[in-house]
């Protein structure tokens, strides 16, 4: 198994305060990683910053082994990196509009999108909802609608945030379900979680935020090549 | 001096009959107000904006401002306008005083702080997801930008047209940069001044008559949008 990214000396702090630190984590091209820890451990803040949404106060990133600093990398995670919110955000449009919305961003040709959306609202059982307002959803169909929404842009590395929070045991299983078709596919997953288990069967590892910081995930497969990063 | 009923069923007659110079006016109001604010709501909002969603030194400081300038009168406003377009002004050599032009630039001024202000105010409530979510789907940040202004777009509409209605009714700003001058820069509410001045009030209250019209119309609005926004958050 090939390391898709590396973070190593991971901290970021707010003044004095430390938010998070991370020692050593590596993600493996594929499979999926679930993150444990209380709230307000970092587990979010570790999520953010892996998807190029927030600065890190210091890292060093490694992407295919080649080491980044921080500005170099910060566009790679947002063109291959999608993050999803505890509870997702779906724009105020229809379904298929929301799926189609990155998409857009890629410059594809309409028909192209319309084929892709289409595909994509059949892969996750959907396609009853595609002209539905996304803001008149349930939680559950909102979470799946924006699982497609991620997979369709066929990212490398997809970060979920609490998927399952405030979910029914319906809504909770018809999510369990499209997480494990993804592990299928050729993307990496993380996943935040205080209520997964490995008897859940979602993970292919687990580790935990402790005092709010990751020591080693000890998945490296290589010696890293990371590169030092400050913003302070 | 007619009877107060007089005045209304002469200033009613004069609207209903199409008089050229009374529909000459309202036009010069419309034209004007809304040329500026198509000049400042796409300029306001970018700032509006750049405030709610990015932390630098002296921020606070230039929102404050905003909101102190809000209360700004508008015939401060006209004075400076005045004085960048009078002929020894900074602004001299364009020749635009007593133009629809110069009417333009002062309402320009005039409307930027309340789009920036109530702008300010719609998008830093906006949800912040709306804009991580358009980023991690790859949009660019100008993208994002746009998304998030459509997510709030009821509260942006109620602040154009709150915009509007500054603007279409200020006399101050319009009356010392245009000059009111008859067919070309006299607007609804210079006229209804001048009117006035002269005793003849039937055209000042048709006028008047006009103007509130299009506030109650734009009020009709804004608590369509205001209660669509609501519906929506």
């Amino acid at each position: 198994m090939t390391d898709l990214l590396t973070i190593q000396k991971l901290s970021l702090q707010y003044g004095a305060h430390s938010a998070v630190y991370v020692e050593h984590l590596v993600i493996p091209a594929q499979g999926c990683l679930v993150l444990s820890g209380e709230n307000g451990s970092g587990k979010t803040s570790i999520l953010k910053i892996l998807a190029g949404l927030i600065a890190p106060t210091s890292a060093q990133f490694s992407w295919q082994n080649q080491a980044y600093t921080w500005k170099k990398i910060k566009p790679i995670l947002r063109n291959q990196v999608v993050y999803l919110h505890q509870h997702p955000y779906l724009f105020d449009m229809n379904v298929a509009e929301n799926i189609a919305y990155g998409l857009r961003q890629q410059g594809i040709n309409k028909q192209h999108i319309t084929e892709k959306v289409k595909e994509a609202l059949a892969w996750a059982n959907l396609t009853h909802l595609a002209e539905r307002s996304a803001k008149c959803l349930s939680g559950g169909e909102k979470q799946r609608v924006a699982l497609t929404r991620a997979r369709v842009l066929s990212p490398r590395l997809l970060l979920l945030d609490e998927p399952t929070s405030s979910m029914d045991q319906q809504a909770k299983a018809q999510t369990y379900d499209l997480i494990r078709r993804l592990r299928t596919e050729a993307l990496s997953i993380v996943l935040t979680s205080h209520e997964i288990t490995q008897a859940d069967g979602l993970g292919d590892h687990y580790f935990t935020l402790q005092k709010k910081e990751i020591v080693s995930n000890s998945l490296a497969t290589q010696p890293s090549t990371a590169q030092q990063y400050h913003t302070a | 001096m007619d009877s107060f009923t007089d005045i209304f069923q002469q200033a009613f007659a004069l609207v209903v009959s199409g008089d050229t110079a009374l529909w000459t006016i309202i036009w010069v109001s419309v034209k004007v107000s809304l040329t500026a604010l198509l000049i400042a709501t796409p300029l306001a909002l970018i700032i509006a904006f750049i405030l709610a969603f990015t932390r630098f030194i002296g921020r606070r400081l230039i929102i404050s401002s905003f909101n102190v300038l809000l209360a700004f009168p508008s015939v401060v406003v006209g004075l400076i306008v005045y004085l960048l377009l009078a002929r020894h002004g900074l602004l001299g050599d364009l020749q635009l005083l007593f133009t629809q032009s110069a009417m333009v630039i002062g309402q320009v001024f005039l409307c930027i702080p309340i789009l920036v202000a109530m702008g300010h105010a719609a998008l830093q409530a906006a949800d912040r997801r709306a804009w991580e979510t358009a980023i991690t789907l790859g949009a660019p940040p100008w993208r994002a930008m746009l998304t998030l202004m459509y997510e709030v777009r009821f509260a942006l509409i109620a602040t154009v047209i709150a915009g509007f209605s500054r603007i279409i009714s200020e006399v101050g700003s319009a009356m010392m940069v245009g000059g009111n001058i008859l067919g070309y820069t006299r607007n609804i509410t210079t006229a209804i001044a001048l009117e006035t001045s002269k005793g003849e009030f039937a055209q000042g209250v048709a006028l008047g008559i006009i103007l509130l019209a299009i506030a109650l119309l734009l009020n009709l609005c804004l608590v369509f949008f205001q209660g669509r926004g609501q519906i929506h958050s």
